[in-house]
């Protein structure tokens, strides 16, 4: 599928890697990205997270063509058809097998499925992933990766607002947090998006409304269900005072278990996996928005979960404060559904802290790098908010053309 | 006069547009003249030391994490500090079901 005559679009540096390969699959356009991370003396070049990514891209497309650099410090993508988990292609009874090696347990899971789920309603067939192995994180990291339920309860409805909505499931199997020096993660998410479109639909989304409940959830992996029982009541502690209707789920489970070939006295054994906690918290607005917040303990301990409570509980109300329709971990998602959109404006109302960060004003001259229609911007009903126009681009499902 | 008319206000939508689009500026840079910040750093330090400024900006930015975060970083005890303050916490019950008359008995 790819065109080769097709120029090369080119970028430099290793910030917004994992977009920029979206928007290249999305639109067709092959990339050269150069100079990634080409002045570190330790880290040079590709790390293994990004690495996984890409691979995980070249299993959901067909004819996608990628070729490094000596040092990894370059990278030409020549992108494909988007094929999903499509049967031949390296799915096995429908499902894809994606192994998280131990060297990408600096990421989280939404590291690899926040780019994903862009991609996915723009498939030929539904994705259905298996993520496992020592790599796959599915709490909150210090790397500012969200946790899984944040995903699953305040990303994914999202997409209802582009018309996708159907049967979409993240199904956590295995929980397990980020692991300290030495230790491995082992967690299992099980991803499903059957719900393929055509175009997504135009969106305007320009009434915040008010927050409404708060939902949540707590879980410990490998230590004591009190771990979550204290990190709610700090939580609900801090909260009650805003909203009364604020519910939190307990998930108690047992650390993961890792084959451990390195122990040479029984090969067949089994190792612990990483041990801890965390709080996820989303609160939602009667317009039907999303504002979320995630703690997790540090890989290394040394936090209580009354600490976690109360971080989690302030970093919600932080991100309700920052106001607009969409919080910043979710922005990237719905405005690259959005210039992905018809060739129609859509309007979305967001908090000037979350226009004003690196990622979106970045997000914005890349979209107009892929040939896009560069934003509008005017002034929200509220002080501080900025209602940003997005033309969509109208490509929309190149594999669903006749649907 | 002159002083105050010279100052931009900072975070104006219309300056937004225009600076999205200038590839000259980094991201970075473009949020900074944005927040007015930068402005009052120009006026501090003058033009001259400007080349020397940058010289020092990009080792710092170099040797500091700068991978890609989806949740920015908190200072926890500088948030514990904002919603601790009642003040901060009545403006913020305006967003909430319920919270929105608090406001408007207020004014």
């Amino acid at each position: 599928m790819t065109d080769q005559t097709q120029p090369l679009l080119r970028f430099t540096g290793h910030r917004h890697l994992a977009i920029r390969l979206v928007l290249s699959t999305l639109t067709g356009r092959p990339i050269r990205i150069s100079n990634i991370r080409s002045n570190s003396p330790t880290h040079q070049g590709l790390q293994p997270h990004e690495v996984s990514f890409i691979r995980l891209l070249d299993s959901i497309t067909n004819g996608s063509k990628i070729e490094f650099g000596m040092s990894g410090s370059t990278l030409v993508y020549r992108p494909g058809l988007i094929t999903g988990s499509a049967e031949g292609l390296g799915a096995s009874n429908g499902v894809l097998n994606h192994e998280i090696s131990k060297e990408c347990r600096t990421r989280g899971i939404t590291y690899f499925l926040i780019p994903l789920c862009l991609l996915a309603p723009f498939s030929k067939s539904p994705f259905n992933i298996l993520f496992t192995g020592p790599g796959c994180i599915t709490s909150a990291t210090s790397s500012g990766d969200p946790s899984i339920d944040t995903l699953r309860t305040a990303i994914l409805p999202l997409y209802k607002n582009f018309g996708v909505d159907r049967n979409l499931e993240i199904r956590i199997l295995r929980r397990s947090c980020a692991p300290s020096r030495g230790k491995l993660a082992g967690g299992e998410v099980h991803f499903v998006f059957p719900h393929q479109i055509r175009l997504p639909r135009t969106l305007h989304l320009l009434n915040a409304g008010w927050v409404k409940r708060i939902r949540g959830v707590a879980y410990a992996i490998g230590v004591s269900g009190s771990n979550n029982a204290r990190a709610i009541d700090a939580a609900r502690g801090v909260l009650n005072k805003f909203v009364p209707d604020t519910y939190i789920f307990s998930d108690v489970s047992s650390a993961p278990l890792l084959p451990s070939p390195s122990d040479s006295n029984d090969p067949s054994g089994k190792t612990k996996g990483a041990v801890g906690f965390g709080l996820s918290l989303v609160a939602e607005s009667s317009t039907g928005c999303f504002y979320s917040s995630d703690v997790a303990s540090p890989p290394d301990g040394g936090t209580t979960p009354e600490d976690v409570g109360k971080q989690g509980a302030y970093q919600l109300l932080e991100t309700i404060s920052q106001g607009g329709c969409v919080e910043k971990c979710a922005a990237t998602t719905v405005l690259v559904l959005m210039g992905m959109g018809s060739e129609d404006v859509g309007r979305l109302a967001l908090g000037r802290d979350v226009v004003g960060s690196e990622e979106v004003v970045q997000l914005g001259r890349d979209l107009r790098a892929f040939g896009g229609a560069g934003w509008g911007f005017r002034d929200g009903r509220d002080e501080g908010e900025v209602v940003v126009s997005v033309v969509g681009r109208g490509v929309g499902n190149v594999g669903r053309k006749a649907a | 006069a002159k002083r105050m008319h010279g100052q931009k206000r900072p975070y104006r939508t219309s300056e937004l547009s225009r600076l999205m689009y200038n590839l000259s500026l980094s991201p970075a840079e473009v949020l900074r003249k944005w927040s007015g910040e930068e402005d009052e750093e120009e006026e501090l330090d003058g033009v001259d030391d400007k080349g020397e400024d940058n010289f020092f900006k990009s080792k710092a930015e170099d040797s500091e994490d700068t991978e890609d975060r989806y949740m920015p970083k908190f200072d926890y005890s500088a948030l514990e500090e904002k919603w601790e303050n009642e003040d901060n916490i009545r403006l913020l019950k305006s967003r909430f079901i319920g919270g929105h008359m608090v406001g408007k008995s207020g004014d």
